[in-house]
């Protein structure tokens, strides 16, 4: 980064108190605001006496980590868990037989009217046994059998909310409310980030249409907005409008940015407006990207092995891209990122059904993951990186529609994946019963694999807080127990 | 789309945990109240099991109703006995350290803490008092309360009277030149010129500002301003959306939104005339035009789909547009079953369902007579196709795609005699992989090579045939009714194909009953029922929408939803007042523009509280205005108006101005932008022409809707990406080199340049510290830079543009 221009001594001094007063009174973590202090003289000490401290600067968490970084493949719509990973011998056999009174009398379920769906579905997949761990996988997912040994699978997850918005939001927040932080934006605000030039939290989306609920997924909440999600573009030039103008050179630019960065300093003095600091760092943010994001997005210097390993054959926007484009994120420092791949909502309509439509996403995403566990591992990065793989919920033993072709929306027990982090490689967590209804071992409810996310970041889950109207938040609220099984 | 945070329900549970929070100003600690302690807790955790869906009712106990919860359910054990909550089951129930027994159900996972099962066990105790919902009675005029001394309006003397409360002091008034850029800004989504400026700053009469509002409202430019939000909850696109997104005409439908609010067209006027304007008695071409409103729904043209289904679709955006546009209710929620919070049946959804499912429209947008109005004695100036070319352009586009590379004979003919013949262009082409071609491209290099295929000849020359025919005429899209009703079922768990019983048109029975005209009930009589007397709901969505563009938040912070799940409102009576004034004064939009931009309350200064940092850090008592980043529209207009490129023409068919080359092929059909040259590169962005699959990029990166559902408020990110934006796209840089030369031509000296560059963009004076740094930037542009080149002045005064044109300020509305 260039030389920064000394602003007149006493705006810089009222501007590092006010900006140190700023982040003391509301940013202070779990740390200690003590600890924290000393981290902000120390930063600001290091780059000179009027740099303002960069909230996003690397922060040591609670105690050591297990993954220094996240790649979350957001299952956007929430896929068939019962023709994925829980195999289910007992449903085929019932296939067509009423659902048991015993299982749905008394529980708390969306769809279950008086005229829907209550026959139940088997699966029409292979599965077989894969790897040493033995995990069942259907024949949808043949790249993601072959490494099951490196994956924890967790068929027990279990969810409050039943709607995709609020659902999406949930397995975000921790909330079904708006108006809280999302994970990565906890997770940037307690460990800040490793890459100066590139956004801590950036967010990709492959599919037909960006998830429902839109930005609020990785939006910051009542955290400082310096922490939300990037979104590049699903399609198309990922970011666009990198180049300087035609005949702006990059000192020019400098120039041009410098300036504009002291003259917003001065108007933050001026109102105590804290959204001006952010739009002071999101230009300088922009002004790294610009150097460094071309080089990020040009895959061209990736080796046709591994194109070919992901399953990149052109440079049209796909999942794929998007996984290659998350290794080379983490790469180069980015603490969380998120893949949003949508249309897993199987209801078994047009376009959502359980036959070609599920084939499709299956084949749309399954190389791609695959190949992103087995490359981050042939570069020695998943021990550092977890890799997280779900949708905000799962889909019912009983079928919809009458023709049955799709699956409604299931709360009780669906199947998430993990890799990498510190995670356990080879080793299944949870079971349902018969009938894939309910987990009926070790139970992870969203709240509990929050916490264990945090604690694989070396973030004790009730120590990450933030001070918000006269009271401490947490990404869990009041709940969340660790999922021992989850740490290897 | 988007829904906020319910802090304002934070706060209310926050005060029964008895920690802190605003609701404990006013809240007296002896009693429990109902609606804000209560109602709540039971929505949250119990309606699920135990609210007005009979589907998922569990035990047979509802407990939103006061009667049933008295009577109790299964058991026969009443759940509430007032005055005892000792005899009362869900007092057993929520204290109940059993499993089996204690409510909420642990399999539910959710807890009531301590202090809300006390707080319902003294609700018990001092009686059960239960009061209906606020929102679902109708506003009564609230006494205003002792005025304090600096009041000048009741507005104010409600927002005082609870800051008095609260003990929190006042911000005093924004200066002079911040007042007015912010009331033009909001006003008119434009800057104020210097003039205007100066006009106002030496006018000394003390009603200088009331007389700049009444100039600003009587602009024309207000009308384009407040357009956008209303344009925003319409999902107003020029394209019909889903995958092949092929362009419409419904321009005249935006520019109608514009003329209304321009002439205040009374609230009630303008929308029964946008809901039913042809039905209405000698309906004139402009009522016809207003119903635009419910055309602006998405028409599917894929190949191969039912266009039933999409009919379906385009009736229930109807119904959920209706429920918040209007209404501030989820609607949707009962298009499946019975709302789980809001007493709202399934049936009554399909009811209202029934007064939409009466036109002509079908769901693959070829529409019969009467959908669509056209102007005989306009002729089309605009570029785009029609939709029939447009279909067979996508006929054409996606054959070519389906001939694949196998299909692709010809490339053993390419001999490099071959290959000379061809333009560079196609020499270059025939190189690359098909899938990467263009449809252009494709179509091209397949009709010069495969001169035998029938099926490609035929769709050529209907898209010829077509595009030679095209009808000049402008036309917009209209809601016209059927000639004999349609039957409409109740669709079984929402689904289309699974019709269940015949509803007849029909208003929930939580509203006011709906007055029939004539022999039926139609969309006129459903138009009109929202405006009776005793409707609890519009005038308070309405004047709480408008308060949330000026304050950045509404009155109701879920200002799409006023029901049970919503939160409840800062200042009840304030709401109420100014939802009464608006209906008793006329409905008059612009008096109610009026009464709030001249409030004390709004004229305040927006410099933070850092007082208020654990009081009330969001203003939610609005002791002082906030900074507020200009939506997506103004930044450009903004620009526009800053460099003097503005062209501000008012209405007539969309422009396309300049945008990055890559994004018009990110929609499934790939379009043409043929960017606007001239007066229609510099129009305001109001007029940019909307696809919906591929919208303008510095429109959606500053967060502006896609139009696929109603838009009720728009969230505001602040992101690198709009950094980007501002920096280095081409209209931007446009804008800077406006700009730069209009400041050389301004005046011959540095300072007297930068002072103007600085009033037109923010509207003031530069500090000194300000002016310095510009300077400083001059003479650091005038020596050579690395690879020591000299700017020229005109470069360098481009580079003064861009750092004024992407300030903060310039970006926020102080």
């Amino acid at each position: 980064m260039s030389q920064l221009d000394p602003l007149p001594p006493d705006a810089a001094a009222h501007l590092h108190a006010l900006t140190r007063r700023h982040f003391l009174s509301r940013c202070a973590i779990g740390l200690g605001s003590v600890a924290l202090a000393t981290l902000l003289d120390q930063s600001a000490r290091a780059a000179g006496p009027t740099q303002p401290a960069d909230p996003t600067t690397p922060k040591a968490p609670h105690f050591p980590a297990r993954a220094k970084s996240v790649i979350y493949l957001f299952m956007a719509g929430g896929p068939s868990q019962l023709d994925l990973f829980d195999y289910k011998p007992r449903l085929n056999e019932l296939n067509g037989q009423p659902v048991p009174d015993s299982l749905v009398a008394g529980k708390r379920f969306a769809f279950m009217t008086t005229s829907h769906g209550s026959q139940l579905l088997g699966s029409r997949r292979a599965f077989a046994r894969h790897g040493q761990s033995g995990a069942w996988v259907s024949d949808l997912m043949p790249h993601t059998a072959r490494v099951v040994d490196d994956l924890t699978i967790v068929k027990s997850c279990a969810a409050d909310l039943f709607n995709h918005a609020p659902a999406k939001l949930f397995m975000n927040t921790g909330s079904g409310q708006f108006g809280r932080p999302s994970m990565g934006s906890w997770v940037t605000y307690g460990l800040g980030t490793e890459s100066r030039n590139l956004p801590g939290f950036v967010v990709l989306q492959s599919g037909p249409r960006g998830p429902r609920g839109g930005s609020v997924n990785w939006g910051t909440g009542f955290l400082p907005t310096t922490f939300q999600g990037v979104p590049f573009r699903g399609q198309g030039d990922p970011i666009l409008n990198l180049a300087n103008p035609a005949g702006v050179s990059s000192a020019r630019q400098r120039q041009t940015l410098d300036a504009l960065r002291d003259l917003n300093l001065q108007q933050a003095v001026a109102t105590g407006d804290a959204e001006i600091h952010t739009r002071i760092a999101a230009y300088e943010m922009a002004s790294r990207m610009q150097s460094s994001a071309p080089e990020l997005v040009d895959l061209r210097g990736e080796s046709a092995a591994t194109r070919a390993l992901y399953g990149i054959h052109d440079d049209a926007p796909s999942f794929a891209r998007n996984c290659l484009l998350a290794r080379r994120l983490v790469e180069r420092g980015s603490r969380f990122v998120q893949l949003y791949h949508t249309n897993w909502d199987s209801h078994g309509g047009p376009g959502e059904n359980l036959q070609s439509d599920f084939e499709a996403r299956c084949r749309e995403v399954d190389q791609a993951q695959a190949a992103l566990v087995t490359d981050l591992k042939q570069r020695g990065l998943l021990k550092d990186t977890l890799v997280i793989w779900g949708g905000e919920f799962g889909r019912t033993p009983m079928g919809e529609n009458r023709d049955t072709t799709g699956r409604n929306h299931h709360i009780d027990a669906f199947t998430m994946w993990f890799a990498g982090g510190g995670t356990p490689a080879g080793r299944i967590i949870g079971e349902t019963d018969e009938l894939g209804f309910n987990a009926v071992k070790n139970r992870a409810h969203v709240h509990d694999l929050h916490a264990t996310i945090l604690h694989l970041l070396g973030l004790d889950h009730r120590r990450l807080t933030f001070r918000f109207q006269g009271r401490d938040f947490r990404l869990t609220d009041v709940h969340g127990h660790l999922i021992e099984s989850l740490i290897a | 789309m988007a829904q906020y945070p319910r802090w304002i329900r934070f706060a209310a549970l926050i005060t029964v945990a008895g920690t802190c929070g605003l609701e404990a100003a006013d809240a007296p600690t002896s009693t429990v109240d109902f609606a804000r302690d209560i109602q709540p807790i039971l929505s949250d955790f119990c309606y699920h099991c135990h609210g007005p869906d009979p589907g998922s009712r569990k035990a047979g106990l509802r407990l939103d109703q006061r009667d049933a919860a008295l009577a109790g359910g299964k058991s026969g054990l009443p759940a509430i006995v007032p005055g005892a909550p000792e005899q009362s089951e869900l007092i057993a129930r929520i204290f109940s350290q059993d499993p089996e027994e204690v409510m909420p159900s642990p399999d539910s996972h959710r807890t009531l803490t301590d202090q809300q099962k006390q707080a319902v066990k003294r609700w018990i105790e001092e009686g059960a008092l239960w009061k209906d919902h606020w929102a679902f009675v109708a506003p009564i005029r609230p006494a205003l309360p002792a005025q304090a001394a600096t009041s000048i309006s009741p507005i104010d003397a409600f927002i005082e009277a609870r800051l008095a409360q609260a003990a929190i002091p006042l911000s005093p008034e924004a200066d002079r030149r911040t007042l007015l850029r912010r009331v033009t800004l909001d006003l008119t989504g434009l800057p104020p010129t210097p003039d205007a400026m100066n006009a106002f700053l030496a006018d000394p009469r003390p009603d200088a500002y009331e007389r700049v509002v009444d100039a600003l409202l009587a602009s024309p430019h207000h009308g384009e301003r407040w357009a956008r939000p209303w344009l925003d909850v319409a999902r107003y696109a020029d394209s019909n959306g889903y995958s092949v997104d092929a362009p419409r005409q419904i321009w005249k439908y935006r520019d109608w939104v514009v003329g209304a609010l321009n002439r205040d067209l009374p609230y009630d006027q303008f929308v029964i005339e946008q809901l039913a304007g042809d039905l209405l008695p000698d309906a004139t071409r402009d009522q016809r035009v207003a119903t635009g409103f419910n055309r602006n729904t998405q028409i599917n043209q894929e190949g191969g789909i039912d266009p039933e289904q999409f009919r379906v679709e385009s009736v229930n955006d109807r119904v959920a547009t209706f429920g918040s546009a209007f209404l501030g209710l989820t609607l949707s929620c009962a298009q499946c079953h019975d709302h789980k919070f809001d007493p709202i049946s399934q049936r009554e959804y399909y009811q209202l369902y029934a007064f939409f499912n009466q036109t002509v429209d079908d769901g693959h947008g070829s529409s019969k007579p009467g959908g669509v109005l056209e102007f005989p004695d306009e002729a089309r100036t605009d570029t785009s196709a029609s939709p029939e070319v447009e279909t067979a352009r996508f006929e054409l586009f996606s054959y070519l795609e389906s001939r694949d590379p196998a299909h692709v004979a010809w490339r053993p003919e390419i001999t490099p005699a071959v290959l000379a013949q061809l333009k560079p262009e196609m020499q270059h082409n025939v190189t690359q992989p098909w899938t990467q071609l263009t449809a252009g491209q494709r179509r091209q290099l397949y009709g010069y090579f495969v001169r035998d295929d029938a099926e490609y000849n035929r769709r050529v020359e209907k898209l010829t045939a077509l595009e030679r025919s095209q009808n000049r005429v402008v036309t917009t899209l209209v809601m016209s009714e059927l000639a004999e009703p349609r039957t409409t079922h109740l669709f079984i768990n929402g689904d289309f194909t699974r019709p269940g019983e015949v509803v007849f048109p029909g208003t929930p029975a939580l509203l006011p009953p709906l007055r029939v005209a004539g022999p039926r009930a139609t969309r006129l009589d459903l138009a009109r029922w929202l405006f009776d007397p005793a409707q609890p709901l519009p005038a308070r969505v309405f004047v709480n929408r408008v308060w949330q563009v000026y304050f950045g938040r509404g009155l109701v912070e879920t200002e799409n939803d006023l029901g049970l799940q919503g939160s409840r409102p800062t200042h009840p009576e304030l709401l109420d007042w100014l939802a009464l004034e608006f209906a008793e004064s006329g409905w008059s939009m612009k008096a109610l523009h009026r009464r709030i931009v001249t409030s004390a309350t709004y004229r305040r200064s927006s410099t933070a509280r850092p007082d208020l940092a654990e009081k009330d850090p969001l203003n939610l008592l609005l002791s002082h205005q906030i900074r507020l980043r200009l939506d997506a529209e103004w930044i450009r207009d903004v620009g526009l108006a800053a460099s003097g490129l503005l062209v501000p023409r008012i209405g007539g068919p969309p422009v396309f101005p300049p945008q990055p080359e890559s994004v018009m092929g990110l929609g499934q059909v790939n379009r043409a932008w043929i960017t606007s040259e001239g007066d229609d590169r510099h129009r305001r962005a109001l007029y940019t022409h909307h696809w919906r699959a591929t919208p303008h990029p510095a429109a959606a990166v500053f967060d502006a809707p896609d139009s696929f559902s109603a838009c009720t408020r728009r969230v505001r990110s602040n992101t690198p990406l709009q950094a980007l934006t501002l920096l280095n796209d081409r209209q931007f840089f446009e804008f800077a080199q406006a700009l730069g030369a209009r400041l050389q031509r301004a005046a011959t000296t540095d300072d007297a340049r930068l002072r103007a560059g600085f009033e037109l963009c923010v509207s003031r004076d530069p500090t000194p510290p300000e002016l310095d740094r510009l300077r400083r930037l001059l003479a650091d542009l005038r020596i050579p830079d690395g690879s020591g080149e000299v700017a020229a002045e005109s470069e360098v005064w481009t580079t003064i543009g861009r750092v004024l044109l992407n300030l903060d300020e310039t970006l926020n509305r102080s």
